[in-house]
């Protein structure tokens, strides 16, 4: 069949896909190398205090499902290699958000000889979640900075490489 | 037995093989052996039940003496007896394996290989468990020369090798398990072989949180390495500043004000409130028991926001410096935490009555993973995992440090050593934790808050014991006089715990594994997204870790 993207039909169809992606985020979680700071703050952002699951945000074991990424740790040696398979898994269009200083830079293990450094030199990353670790409401505001982005109709946020392109950082 | 009559009683067991006996400390025995007599001195300690190995140390003693050391630390209460080889640095650096006398020396053994290069003969496994499958054969990162140029990539490899997966001879399968988890914490890698629906064997993978932080804390100084130690963990990161902290200020001979132990131990006690509770939460959703966890979850953000109201840090609290703490507690911070402890006590009394009365849990819990004393002692067990085996290792009790002696505490031990008995030894300790956190505040000692701290620390050694909410945490702490220590070696009470699992799980359901693991509270978490099974039928099912948590729920609807 022929589908010509002006047609009412798919436009319509574009519009429900992305209010139902919206509203109905699933997040798969992956650590590469934290020390768990983190990820008990994320769990804690599921949970009855801070809920997140009132955005339509669940958290989801398989990445093959999921809609973000969300990355906590320096992204060790080891945990490289299952990072960026983890990610291939993941079905487009996919976002990840870093979470921590660890992950955004290194944090307080910069320059250990097993960590890489952080998680956007390995798989590019949309949001930087800095904090060591980010309080619940930080983590949530960075999510739902990137849902507000979305909606808005822009395009995903800016790559570093693309930042850097600009000059900007 | 007082600790000098308890290190006597070690240095006549010793006396055979003993070449050369110290008493660095009042607590400590250093006797200094020849590789050849490890074995003997090592089975005459467990023979007579002398204490318990509590960590193998290694250290490289640099080039100048040539030598590599090997140090086999034994605890015994508040004694410590050390047994000390020395082998030289270059060529063959052999040690006998023990891990047949002492099962949980395998994993000391492999760090030691990984980290330093000593060779372990007669070990039974060789794969590696630290450091990454691409990580070139001789390098050592613990090594004073190390650099990191060494460790480029061996061409061919990966860092994180494929297990094997699928059939092994006539319907056996494994299955990974890790290293990536929704709902826990850290990684960790599994492979259990399975026959049908019953596991034949285990196998476990670490190294995916392996950051190499001994290594790092070499080329920081004393006070940058209390935050590094602190976010080793971020569930026992109090713990793990509170065990350095200790052992540096030994070394320094700097007498901490009574206030700032105080403290210390009040933020020590919230934290384990804040461990347990997130470990029941977890445990009961491994269960399938939704309701508990997010019950027990929304109860521990009242801890958090103790702990933030006293330190400014839900996580992370660096409630310690090196001679004392930075967190005060006021009339009103202290009456809010007794608010909050009322509150606490109260829930912590229901989920008491929750874990030993409703039907559906007990179903997974009661005479699941039964440990009993022998093996609990015999796997070197530790906290409230061997605590609920009626072995009481509480480093509290046995070994009082820092604000234990005025604010004792009292041990909690349970008979049956299963999954129940572990949950009703937490929430029990639990109570005893809001007790004592009640005296204190309700005593707390007046004066300063830090003393003056040498900002290069003597030259000596010390050993520092601290209970963390999943048992003993052991620091090995060495300075040669200068800004930097010379070396941390550090024994996480997970690592010893771990045996317990890999054991336990041989023989069980397969549906029991994810409770299994959840009730040992390892630090750290598990699954994959492939999960691979086989049924009887031979037929082939490709499970992930929920499903698998699913398999368990409904295997025990039936
Ligand atoms: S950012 Fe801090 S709290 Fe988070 S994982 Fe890293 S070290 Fe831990």
């Amino acid at each position: 069949m022929n589908i010509n993207n002006n047609q009412l039909w798919v436009k319509v169809i574009k519009k429900v896909r992305a209010w139902a992606r919206l509203n109905s985020i699933w997040a798969v979680h992956f650590n590469s190398g934290s020390c768990n700071g983190c990820d008990i703050e994320i769990l804690a952002t599921l949970t009855p205090r801070y809920d997140v699951e009132r955005f339509g945000i669940k958290l989801e074991g398989s990445p093959r499902h999921a809609d973000i990424l969300i990355v906590t740790g320096p992204v060790t040696r080891q945990a490289r290699e299952r990072l960026l398979r983890t990610y291939e898994q993941m079905p487009e269009p996919k976002f990840v958000v870093s979470v921590g200083s660890c992950s955004v830079s290194g944090g307080v293990f910069h320059g250990c000889y097993n960590v890489g450094g952080s998680v956007d030199e390995v798989i590019p990353v949309d949001v930087f979640i800095p904090g060591c670790p980010p309080r619940p409401e930080a983590i949530i505001d960075g999510i739902i900075q990137l849902l507000t982005h979305l909606k808005d109709g822009n395009p995903r946020p800016a790559r570093k490489e693309q930042i850097i392109e600009r000059g900007v950082a | 037995m007082n600790i000098e009559q308890n290190l006597q009683k070690a240095e006549q067991i010793l006396a055979p093989w003993n070449k050369e006996t110290t008493h660095p400390e009042l607590n400590r025995l250093d006797a200094s052996l020849a590789a050849e007599n490890l074995r003997p001195a090592v089975t005459a300690l467990h023979a007579a039940r002398w204490g318990y190995l509590s960590a193998i140390t290694g250290l490289d003693l640099g080039a100048e003496s040539g030598q590599m050391e090997a140090l086999y630390h034994f605890c015994s209460g508040p004694a410590i007896t050390t047994l000390r080889v020395r082998l030289p640095r270059t060529g063959e650096a052999t040690l006998p394996t023990i891990e047949d006398i002492i099962p949980p020396a395998t994993f000391f053994e492999r760090e030691l290989h990984e980290m330093l290069g000593f060779k372990i003969a007669g070990a039974k496994s060789n794969d590696r468990l630290f450091i990454s499958d691409d990580w070139p054969e001789d390098v050592y990162p613990l090594r004073e020369d190390f650099n990191i140029e060494q460790a480029t990539p061996v061409e061919g490899r990966h860092a994180d090798e494929t297990p094997e997966v699928g059939m092994v001879g006539e319907n056996k399968f494994v299955i990974p398990i890790g290293p990536q988890h929704p709902a826990l914490k850290e990684p960790g890698h599994f492979e259990f072989t399975v026959d049908g629906e019953v596991v034949t064997g285990a196998r476990m993978r670490l190294g995916y949180a392996h950051r190499g932080i001994e290594k790092a804390a070499e080329s920081r100084n004393w006070i940058q390495n209390l935050y590094l130690f602190e976010r080793i963990c971020g569930i026992c990161s109090h713990t793990h500043a509170y065990a350095y902290s200790l052992g540096v200020e030994k070394l320094a001979q700097v007498e901490v004000p009574a206030r700032a132990q105080a403290i210390r131990e009040l933020v020590a006690g919230l934290e384990r409130i804040h461990s347990h509770l997130l470990w029941l939460g977890v445990t009961a959703h491994e269960a399938g028991f939704d309701t508990l966890f997010m019950y027990s979850w929304r109860d521990r953000e009242t801890v958090m926001n103790l702990l933030e109201q006293l330190t400014g840090n839900r996580v992370n609290y660096s409630a310690n410096l090196l001679g004392g703490v930075k967190a005060d507690v006021g009339p009103e911070q202290a009456k809010a935490i007794k608010e909050g402890l009322n509150f606490l006590e109260t829930r912590i009394r229901h989920y008491l009555e929750v874990v030993t009365t409703d039907t559906m849990f007990l179903n997974r819990t009661r005479g699941i993973g039964t440990i009993s004393y022998e093996e609990a002692e015999e796997f070197g067990l530790l906290g409230p995992t061997a605590r609920a085996s009626g072995l009481l290792r509480d480093v509290r009790v046995e070994a009082p440090y820092g604000a234990y002696h005025q604010f004792p505490i009292s041990g909690v031990t349970e008979t049956n050593g299963d999954l129940e008995a572990r949950c009703v030894v937490r929430l029990k300790e639990l109570l005893v934790s809001c007790f004592a956190l009640r005296t204190i505040l309700d005593n707390l000692p007046e004066g300063p808050l830090t003393v003056r701290m040498p900002r290069k620390v003597p030259a000596g050694e010390t050993v520092s014991r601290v209970e963390a909410p999943r048992g003993e945490l052991f620091y090995y702490i060495k300075s040669n006089g200068g800004e930097h220590p010379a070396r941390v070696h550090i024994r996480t009470p997970s690592l010893c715990n771990w045996v317990s699992v890999l054991e336990k799980a041989v023989g069980r359901q397969l549906a029991d594994v994810p409770m299994l693991i959840a009730g040992m509270d390892p630090c750290f978490s598990c699954n994959d997204r492939l999960v691979t099974t086989v049924g009887r039928t031979g037929e082939r099912q490709t499970w992930s870790w929920k499903q698998l948590r699913q398999h368990g729920i409904e295997y025990y609807k039936r």
